[in-house]
């Protein structure tokens, strides 16, 4: 499957899902989906494109949370960016951990650190914060504030 | 001059502690061992047990995580110690300063008798600072 025939493919089978198709440059694409159809586009990418999951990131974008999740298919060396939109206050998106087991972590980490709730996650707890760490403070949301007293900022000169 | 710290002061022993640095520090720290700068003649060995240390070498900013096994260890170091810390970061966060998870600086937590500044200070400036150290509890102006 070449480059193009896996876009027209995937604009094709999921035409009420995709809402806007970026082309970044020959190696990137940038597949925007609805949020309720993100398992149905994920299972196909990895499963029937045999894609590799690379990651997923999250930006606080103020008004929205943007979550994005990097396939790389390494035989036409494409990376697809699959990005959905959060709106706020409500954060909730289906886990990919039923699909594959690699977004296990990846996605608990998207939780303490923006506050994102992974449905069906099988084990949603914190990953690199400490376990003293207040909960409801995300220290990558915008409005994040210092909560520590006891913290010290200054070098001391 | 205590006899312990004599006797430490003829072969100290390293134990090396990362708080979660960048590595660059542990980089210039092992580069210290090979026979161009050859730290070994001094009796400085790194051991990996710090049951077997006489000095706790720290590197890294320090987060919240890795403070709490920092402490775990020098309560588990024979005393007399020396602590010495390697690197900006070790000695006042460097840019982490404000990270939500590097509250206070290491000697804040535990007391620390040399600093080696530098991101990350050259091999020969980790050799001088040790032999200051020395020269210091020689001296017996340090603070143990």
């Amino acid at each position: 499957m070449t480059r193009e025939e896996v876009l027209c493919d995937l604009r094709k089978k999921f035409k009420d899902d995709v809402i806007e198709v970026v082309d970044k440059s020959p190696k990137r694409v940038y597949i925007e989906i609805k949020q309720e159809s993100l398992v149905k586009v994920v299972s196909y990418i990895f499963k029937d494109l045999k894609a590799r999951f690379n990651t997923a990131s999250g930006v606080d974008m103020r008004n929205h949370m943007e979550i994005l999740y990097h396939f790389l298919i390494e035989d036409i060396n494409l990376l697809i960016s699959l990005r959905v939109k959060l709106q706020k206050p409500k954060l909730e998106i289906d886990s990919l951990v039923p699909v594959f087991e690699g977004a296990n972590w990846i996605e608990r980490e998207i939780y303490e650190m923006l506050g994102v709730n992974f449905r069906g996650h099988p084990n949603l707890r914190k990953l690199l914060l400490p376990e003293e760490w207040p909960g409801g403070v995300c220290p990558l949301r915008k409005n994040y504030k210092e909560w520590d007293e006891n913290a010290i900022r200054d070098r001391g000169v | 001059m205590s006899i312990k710290l004599k006797a430490l002061l003829k072969s100290p022993w390293v134990f090396h502690f990362s708080t979660g640095s960048c590595n660059n520090c542990d980089i210039e720290i092992l580069d210290c061992l090979t026979p161009r700068f050859d730290i070994e003649r001094f009796g400085m060995l790194l051991v990996g047990s710090i049951k077997h240390a006489d000095v706790l070498l720290i590197t890294g900013s320090g987060n919240r995580k890795s403070m709490e096994r920092l402490k775990r260890l020098y309560k588990q170091i024979p005393k007399p110690c020396l602590v010495v810390a390697v690197g900006e970061c070790a000695l006042s966060r460097g840019m982490f300063i404000h990270s939500y998870n590097c509250p206070v600086p290491i000697d804040k937590v535990i007391p620390v008798d040399v600093y080696i500044p530098g991101c990350p200070p050259k091999p020969e400036a980790i050799i001088a600072g040790v032999v200051k150290l020395i020269e210091k509890v020689k001296k017996g102006t340090a603070k143990k």
